[in-house]
């Protein structure tokens, strides 16, 4: 009977160890996570989770660019070389974050040889964070290397950034995730701001900047959850409240209205009757984006 | 021994039980959910639907629309029904938008040009649901 017994117990141990996919546990991470290992937030991860969902994608804001006929510049995104410097796990995942939103822009304008060159480094980054495992390097280089693949790159690589967060998060590691996403958050307004800054008469993007307010509220009540304990999430939390007080200086009104509907082709096609206005001075998207300038300044350098 | 052995059992139902929970595999079906987006429409997101067998009786997400795109928001799951699956969106207030369920018929997708930037919730429920279990894609277009 001892012996069944101790079989039993060696069966279960074995399943409750098995995992299909073979990531790092929770305490790989946490080894290399020098300077954003921090005690836990006083909420729940699971409402962590929830804001962090909300945050959208910066390849809208890229998007948006292309779609105004805003000409690809170089000039607006991150040196890939300069990795490097980044020499704390704090500043790696901010980088990630800013390097996963040049190569979104690189994606949307189809500038697939400098894409190559931000999937290089974002992968160095991610291997040193331990979720290097996220990227096929050789089949992500395959497609950056068609123009033809751009689709099945965009796509990739957005479900990757999705799955790097929802990983992270499942691992206890929202703060991490939360770096990642200010920072990626962070380079589409940077990227907007010197775009808007060129077309100073272009209403869309001024009004672009100043919607990134509703985003501006969710990122610092994400960090609010970790400043205390963290002295870097603190410091960064600090600009980005200054930053969020010149956002506050904006009202968006909203006048809401029924929806009306149509079916077509099985689809559910809702015309949206709201309407908002937004109330702005250009002095005020000035200073979002001179404060902008100096915070991404900070991160990059 | 006995009691070690009834003990062993209880391990092992629980597992089971936990088991049948997570045979729900959400990711095939979203997986299967991101080719049907509508040409045109760049993939944001994926959702899993898991109702965890009936236990759970909404799944909600939420996520800030911006004025002046069009998203789509889609269900996938096994056959080519909903089973059940029913998506509704709200607003910042949690005024309704838009159901999937419409006009007496229950369909897979919304497509929503949104007019006013803020959070929409994205929710999720089951009507007669045989396996509650589906995925959820939300992809956008300017």
């Amino acid at each position: 009977m001892k012996n069944i017994l101790l079989g039993l117990l060696a069966i279960l141990t074995v399943l409750s160890s098995c995992d299909s996919k073979k990531k790092p546990s929770a305490d790989e991470i946490s080894g290399v996570l020098d300077s954003v290992k921090i005690e836990e937030p006083s909420i729940s991860e699971d409402v962590i989770s929830d804001i962090i969902q909300q945050i959208p994608s910066p390849l809208e804001i890229s998007t948006l660019l292309k779609e105004s006929e805003t000409k690809y510049d170089k000039e607006y995104l991150n040196d890939p070389e300069k990795i490097s410097d980044y020499n704390s796990n704090y500043k790696k995942a901010l980088a990630l974050g800013v390097y996963g939103t040049d190569l979104g822009y690189t994606n949307i304008y189809e500038q697939n040889q400098d894409a190559l060159f931000y999937l290089n480094s974002i992968k160095s980054l991610a291997d040193d964070l331990s979720i290097g495992q996220f990227f096929d390097i050789g089949t992500i280089k395959r497609l950056a290397t068609n123009s033809k693949n751009l689709d099945s790159l965009l796509l990739i690589t957005t479900k990757n950034f999705n799955n790097i967060n929802n990983y992270l998060q499942e691992q206890k590691r929202s703060n991490l995730s939360i770096l990642l996403l200010s920072g990626g958050w962070l380079e589409a307004l940077y990227i907007v701001s010197r775009v808007s800054e060129k077309n100073p008469d272009n209403e869309e993007l001024k009004e672009t900047i100043a919607e990134q307010k509703v985003i501006m509220d969710n990122v610092v009540l994400l960090m609010s959850f970790y400043k205390d304990n963290d002295p870097n999430i603190k410091q960064l939390s600090d600009r980005f409240t200054k930053l969020q007080e010149e956002f506050n200086k904006i009202e968006i009104k909203t006048v809401y209205r029924e929806p009306t509907y149509e079916v077509v082709d099985g689809m559910l096609v809702v015309k949206d009757n709201s309407t908002s206005e937004i109330i702005m001075k250009d002095e005020n998207i000035e200073s979002i984006r001179n404060q902008v300038y100096e915070i991404r300044k900070n991160i990059i350098n | 021994m006995k009691k070690l052995i009834f003990a062993l059992g209880i391990i092992f139902v629980t597992a089971s039980v936990q088991q049948s929970f997570a045979q729900c595999n959400t990711e095939k079906h979203v997986e299967a959910c991101i080719p049907k987006l509508q040409s045109g429409f760049t993939f944001l997101k994926s959702y899993n639907i898991d109702g965890q067998g009936g236990a759970k009786d909404k799944v909600e997400y939420s996520y800030v629309f911006t004025k002046g795109a069009t998203y789509q928001v889609m269900i996938c799951n096994e056959g080519s029904g909903t089973d059940g699956i029913v998506l509704t969106l709200y607003d910042s207030n949690r005024n309704k938008v838009a159901s999937t369920k419409y006009e007496g018929s229950t369909l897979s997708s919304i497509a929503f040009p949104c007019q006013v930037t803020g959070i929409y919730y994205i929710t999720f429920t089951f009507e007669g649901s045989s396996n509650y279990c589906g995925g959820s894609v939300l992809g956008f277009k300017r």
